[in-house]
C-alpha cells in the first residue's frame, strides 16, 4: 500500500519502521530536516521536507492516489487540515491524532466535517490501557478478543509456581479442565510458542488465553490472585493522567495524584473533588512515604521523564505494591524495566503506533478473512489476531492435525456461536467462526496466510495442553 | 566494522558479475572465436561469488559497512573484470588489464591499447558492456535484480550514486533502482536502433551505445566515432551522450509527468547553458581550420557533448586545435555532467553550489551581518551539504594534484602528467599531447598506471567511499 505519514516524532518514527517492514510503500514528511535524514538513513522510505499543510508539498509526498494518510504532528490542528487536504486531493483513507481534550467533545462532528476517517487520541488509549490493567491486576498485561469474551494475558512465573519445572502435559487435571491455552512464552529475548512437552521455567513470561472466569480461576490456583484494586496512587498530572482519573473516578477507585506544578494541582482538583491531590515532586522518596505509599494497591508512574518513571516504580516495587504500572515512551528502557521485574511497562508511543497498524492490516485483507482485532504482545516480538473465517478460507472443515501451519503460528481459539473452543487435533475450522491466531512472524493479513506454503507437507499445528 | 556482512555483499556481486560474463561469451561463440577466456572467468567469479555470499550473516547495514563494501566491491570488480583479458593473452600485463578493466567499469574509457581492431569482438564486447554496468552503478543493478539485498540497501546505492544529495524516486530503494534501469535500458536500445538505421553495423551500434550510456568512450575502431565520417550518427551520439549526461530523474518527472519541477532545475539549465556556451567558444576559435559553419559545429558539438559528459569519444584527432580550445574543453573536464546521471566529473550542481557560496561570501564581505541561504532548483540546500561540496571540491583537486605528482616521475610534460590525472579521477579518457585523442596510456610505467586505475575509482565514486577504506577508524573493532 502507498502510505504517507506526515510527522516524524515518535509515533510516526516508530509507525514507518513497523509498516516498512511489512513492505509497504511509505513516505514521511517533515518540517525538521534533523529527523528526517535520521529516518532516511535507517529506514527503506521517502522523505519529504514540508509543512503538510502545503497542498504542494503532499502533492510531492504522493497523496494523489495514496491509501492512507497518517497526520501524527505534533500540532492537532496541522493534522486536521493534513487530513483535510489530503481527502479532497484524492488519499483513500486518512487518520489524524488529536489529542487536545477540547476537541474530544465533538469528535464525531469534527470526523464529519474534516473527512477523517479515523481519530487516535495516544494518551485517551493509553489511559483506557491502563485502566484495563488494574482491573485485573494479576496479568502484566492483557488483551481482549470478541467484545471481551476472550481475553489474553501475561504473567512472569516465580520461583515457587507449581508450573515451573513441569512440561505443560504433565499439568493436574484441575488445570487442564479450564478452557485455557499457553499460547506464547517470552525467554529472555526469544519468543517460544510452546506444546505439551515444553517445561516452563522461573522468569519465564507466559501468555495464556481463554475465557475470562477461567483465567481468574487458574490464578486463584497459582495463587496469585489479587482482588480488585480500590486505590490507586498516581504520580504525574498530565493528560494521560486526566484521562485515567475521569474512568477510575467514574468506577469509584479512590485516587490519590501527586503533581510538581501548583496551578495544574488546583485543576486537577477542581475536576475531580474526590481525588486527593498532592502538590509536590513525586520523585521524593520521603514525600511518597509521607503519603503512605505502601498502603496502596496500584501504583501509576506516569511523569514527562522516562528515568524517573523508573526509578520511583522500581521505590514502589520494593515497597511491596501488587501492581506497578509505569509509563515509557523509550523502547530499550523497556526491555531493561523488564529485565528487573517491572513487567507493566506501557508506552503511549507503542500503543498508537500498535492502533494505527491494526487498521492498515484491517485494510489489506481482501481475500478469505476479516481482521477484526490485532495485538502485539512481548514488546511486538509476537502477534495476536482475530479473524472472521469467510467462505473464502481455505481448508475449511478439514482437522486441524491434517493441516500444515506456517511454522510460528498458533491457532488459540475458536469462537463458534456462544462457545469457546481451545482446539484440538480434531477440531476443524467452520464458516462465521471467530479464530484467534497468534504469529511470532509478522505480515499475516488474512487467514489463508497462516497455511504453509503446500509443498512442505510436515508442520505442527501448535501444542495443546 | 562487520567484515562478514561486506563480504556477503560481495559476494552477491561477484555472482552477478559472472553472470554479465555469460554475453561476452555468447558473442564470442557466435563470431566463432575462443571462448576460454570467459569460461574461465566465469568458473573462477561464480565459485568465489558463491562462497563469499555464503557466508552466515543476520546484522543489518550501518553507513560504515556501506561505504565500504562500495569501496571494496569497486576496487575488486577492477580485478575481476581484468581477467577475461588476462586470459585472452592480447595484453602485455596483468597491470595493463587491471587499468582496462578500471577504465571500462568506471566509465573511464582510457585505453593501452595501441591497436584495439585487432582484439577478438567478445573481448571488445566485454570491455564496452563493462561501461554500461558501471555507468549506472554495479550496486544499483544488484539492488535492481536482487530480492533480498537485505534492509538498509540504500546506504549501497547512496554510496555509489553521483551528486552533492541523494533521493529516491520512489519509497522503495529496489524499485528506484529497476526504474532507474529501465530508463537506461530503454535509452540504450534507442541508441542502438538509431545508431543501425544510420547505417552502424549492429555489433558496432551496441559497441558505441555502451559506451555513451555508461559515458565511457571504449570504441572498436582506432579511430573512435571518427572511423565512420558520417555526420547522421555524429549528430545521434551527441545527442545519445547529451540525454544519458541529464539526470535521470528528468526521465521519471516526464514519465510521471511533473513538468513544471523539470522546469525549476537549476542544473538542467547550467549544463545545457554550459554545453552552448562552450560550443560556440569552441565554433569560434576552430573555424579558421575547417571554413565551413557546418563542420565547425559539427566537431565542436560532438567534442563539447563527448568531453562535459566525460564520455571521451572523438571524430577528429582535436590536438591539432588551438590552445583556446584546450583550455576550454580541460575546464569541461572538471565539471563534468549532472548529478545523478551516468558522467563523471565534478558535477554540475556541485559547480553551482561553488558559484553561489563564492557571491555568498563576497556579500558576506561587504555586509558581515547579512543571512543567506543557498538555493538549488529553488530549495534551500541545507548548511551540511553546502560544506560538503566544498570539502568535496578541495579534495578532488587534491587527488588529481597528487596523482599528477607520482605520474610525472615517468618523466612525461606537465601538462601529459597533469591532464592524464584529471582525465582519471572526472572518467573522461582522453587528455592532451601524448594521451591525446590518438594517443592512449600504454608508455605509462606500472606504477602509474594502478594510480591512474585507482583515481578512476575515486573519481567514480566520489572519493569519499574510496577513502573511507583507508581511514583507520574504519577497521578499527570499537
Amino acid at each position: 500500500m502507498k502510505i504517507v505519514i506526515v510527522g516524524n516524532g515518535k509515533v510516526g518514527y516508530s509507525l514507518a519502521e513497523q509498516l516498512v517492514r511489512e513492505k509497504h510503500d511509505i513516505t514521511v514528511v517533515d518540517v525538521r530536516e534533523d529527523p528526517l535524514r535520521r529516518a532516511a538513513d535507517s529506514l527503506d522510505i521517502m522523505v519529504v521536507r514540508g509543512n503538510g499543510v502545503s497542498a504542494d508539498v503532499l502533492r510531492e509526498a504522493g497523496v494523489v492516489g495514496a491509501d492512507l494518510l497518517v497526520a501524527a504532528t505534533n500540532s492537532d490542528e496541522v493534522n486536521m487540515i493534513c487530513c483535510l487536504t489530503a481527502k479532497n486531493l484524492g488519499t483513500k483513507y486518512t487518520i489524524a491524532r488529536i489529542r487536545n481534550q477540547e476537541y474530544t467533545a465533538s469528535l464525531a462532528e469534527l470526523r464529519r466535517n474534516l473527512k477523517i476517517d479515523t481519530i487516535i487520541n495516544p494518551e485517551s488509549a493509553t489511559a483506557v490501557e491502563i485502566s484495563r490493567l488494574l482491573r485485573f491486576p494479576s496479568a502484566a498485561n492483557i488483551e481482549t478478543f470478541c467484545r471481551g469474551r476472550v481475553e489474553l494475558m501475561g504473567f512472569r512465573l516465580q520461583e515457587n509456581d507449581f508450573l515451573v519445572g513441569k512440561p505443560l502435559h504433565a499439568l493436574s487435571a484441575q488445570v487442564k479442565k479450564l478452557s485455557l491455552l499457553f499460547c506464547a512464552v517470552e525467554r529472555g529475548s526469544q519468543m517460544i510458542i510452546p506444546n505439551g512437552s515444553f517445561v516452563p521455567s522461573v522468569d519465564d513470561k507466559l501468555y495464556l488465553i481463554g475465557r475470562p472466569d477461567s483465567l481468574d480461576q487458574f490464578f486463584r490456583l497459582l495463587g496469585r490472585y489479587a482482588p480488585k484494586v480500590k486505590q490507586v496512587f498516581l504520580v504525574g498530572g498530565g493528560k494521560i493522567s486526566m484521562y485515567l482519573a475521569s474512568i477510575l473516578d467514574r468506577a469509584g477507585i479512590k485516587l490519590k495524584i501527586v503533581e510538581l506544578d501548583e496551578k495544574r494541582c488546583r485543576q486537577i482538583s477542581e475536576r475531580f473533588p474526590r481525588a486527593m491531590t498532592i502538590c509536590g515532586d513525586g520523585t521524593d522518596q520521603e514525600l511518597l512515604e509521607s503519603e503512605n505509599l505502601s498502603s496502596y494497591d496500584a501504583f501509576v508512574a506516569l511523569t514527562d521523564r522516562d528515568e524517573d518513571n523508573l526509578i520511583i516504580s522500581l521505590y514502589a516495587m520494593q515497597q511491596g505494591l501488587p501492581k506497578i504500572i509505569t509509563k515509557c515512551n523509550r523502547e530499550n528502557y523497556a526491555g531493561i524495566a523488564r529485565s528487573v521485574g517491572l513487567d507493566s511497562v506501557i508506552s503511549p508511543k507503542f500503543i498508537t503506533a500498535s492502533h494505527i497498524l491494526r487498521l492498515v492490516r484491517g485494510m489489506q485483507n481482501s481475500q478469505g478473512s476479516v481482521m477484526n482485532s490485532f495485538h502485539r504482545i512481548a514488546g511486538g516480538a509476537a502477534e495476536a489476531m482475530e479473524f472472521t473465517v469467510t467462505a473464502s478460507t481455505r481448508h475449511l472443515g478439514v482437522a486441524l492435525k491434517d493441516l500444515s501451519l506456517r511454522p510460528g503460528v498458533l491457532i488459540a481459539v475458536i469462537v463458534r456461536g456462544q462457545d469457546i473452543i481451545i482446539p484440538e487435533g480434531s477440531t476443524a475450522l467452520q464458516s462465521d467462526d471467530k479464530v484467534i491466531i497468534i504469529s511470532c512472524n509478522s505480515g499475516i493479513t488474512g487467514l489463508n496466510d497462516i497455511y504453509a506454503p503446500e509443498r512442505s507437507a510436515s508442520g505442527t499445528s501448535g501444542g495443546q495442553q | 566494522m562487520n567484515l562478514k556482512l561486506v563480504f556477503k555483499v560481495v559476494g552477491r556481486i561477484l555472482q552477478i558479475e559472472a553472470a554479465a560474463m555469460v554475453l561476452p561469451l555468447a558473442v564470442a561463440l557466435l563470431y566463432r572465436e575462443d571462448p576460454s577466456p570467459f569460461l574461465w572467468s566465469i568458473a573462477i567469479v561464480a565459485a568465489a561469488g558463491f562462497l563469499l555470499a555464503a557466508t552466515p550473516t543476520r546484522q543489518h547495514f550501518y553507513i560504515r559497512e556501506g561505504f565500504a563494501a562500495v569501496g571494496l566491491i569497486w576496487l575488486i570488480t577492477g580485478l575481476v573484470g581484468a581477467l577475461p583479458f588476462w586470459f585472452s593473452g592480447h595484453f602485455a600485463s596483468f597491470v595493463d588489464c587491471v587499468f582496462e578493466s578500471c577504465s571500462g567499469f568506471t566509465t573511464t574509457g582510457a585505453s593501452i591499447l595501441t591497436n584495439i581492431e585487432a582484439l577478438p569482438k567478445g573481448i571488445l564486447f566485454w570491455r564496452s558492456l563493462t561501461h554500461w554496468m558501471g555507468g549506472m552503478g554495479v550496486l544499483v543493478l544488484a539492488t535492481a535484480v536482487l530480492p533480498s539485498m537485505g534492509i538498509r540497501s540504500h546506504y549501497l546505492t547512496q554510496a555509489e550514486s553521483p551528486g552533492p544529495v541523494f533521493s529516491k524516486l520512489v519509497p522503495k530503494q529496489s524499485q528506484s533502482s529497476k526504474i532507474l534501469y529501465s530508463i537506461y535500458c530503454a535509452l540504450t536500445l534507442a541508441e542502438v536502433a538509431c545508431l543501425k538505421l544510420a547505417g552502424m553495423p549492429l555489433y558496432d551500434a551496441f559497441i558505441h551505445a555502451f559506451g555513451t550510456a555508461g559515458t565511457g568512450g571504449f570504441s572498436n575502431r582506432n579511430a573512435s566515432v571518427g572511423a565512420y565520417g558520417s555526420f547522421a550518427i555524429d549528430m545521434i551520439i551527441s545527442v545519445f551522450i547529451l540525454l544519458f549526461s541529464l539526470n535521470f530523474a528528468v526521465y521519471f518527472l516526464l514519465l510521471t509527468k511533473k513538468f513544471k519541477e523539470i522546469l525549476q532545475s537549476d542544473e538542467l539549465r547550467f549544463f545545457l547553458i554550459a554545453v552552448a556556451g562552450a560550443t560556440v567558444l569552441i565554433s569560434i576559435n576552430i573555424y579558421p581550420i575547417y571554413s565551413n559553419l557546418l563542420e565547425t559545429f559539427r566537431y565542436a558539438f560532438f567534442q563539447v557533448c563527448s568531453i562535459i559528459s566525460t564520455t571521451g569519444f572523438s571524430t577528429t584527432d582535436w590536438s591539432f586545435w588551438p590552445n583556446f580550445s584546450h583550455a576550454v574543453l580541460v575546464l569541461l573536464m572538471f565539471c563534468g555532467a549532472c548529478a545523478g546521471s551516468t558522467g563523471g566529473g565534478m558535477k554540475c550542481s556541485r559547480v553551482l553550489i561553488l558559484f553561489r557560496s563564492i557571491r555568498r561570501e563576497i556579500h558576506r564581505i561587504i555586509h558581515p551581518r547579512s543571512v543567506e541561504v543557498i538555493k538549488l532548483d529553488g530549495k534551500v540546500a541545507d548548511e551540511d551539504t553546502v560544506r560538503s561540496v566544498l570539502i568535496f571540491i578541495g579534495c578532488y583537486l587534491l587527488v588529481i594534484l597528487s596523482a599528477a605528482l607520482v605520474i610525472s616521475l615517468d618523466g612525461f610534460s606537465f601538462t601529459v602528467s597533469f591532464t592524464s590525472a584529471l582525465t582519471c579521477v572526472s572518467n573522461v579518457g582522453p587528455g592532451l599531447e601524448a594521451v591525446g585523442p590518438a594517443g592512449n596510456f600504454f608508455a605509462f610505467s606500472h606504477l602509474s598506471k594502478l594510480v591512474m586505475s585507482l583515481c578512476m575509482i575515486i573519481g567514480r565514486l566520489e572519493i569519499f567511499p574510496v577513502l573511507v577504506l583507508f581511514s583507520r577508524s574504519t577497521w578499527r573493532r570499537a
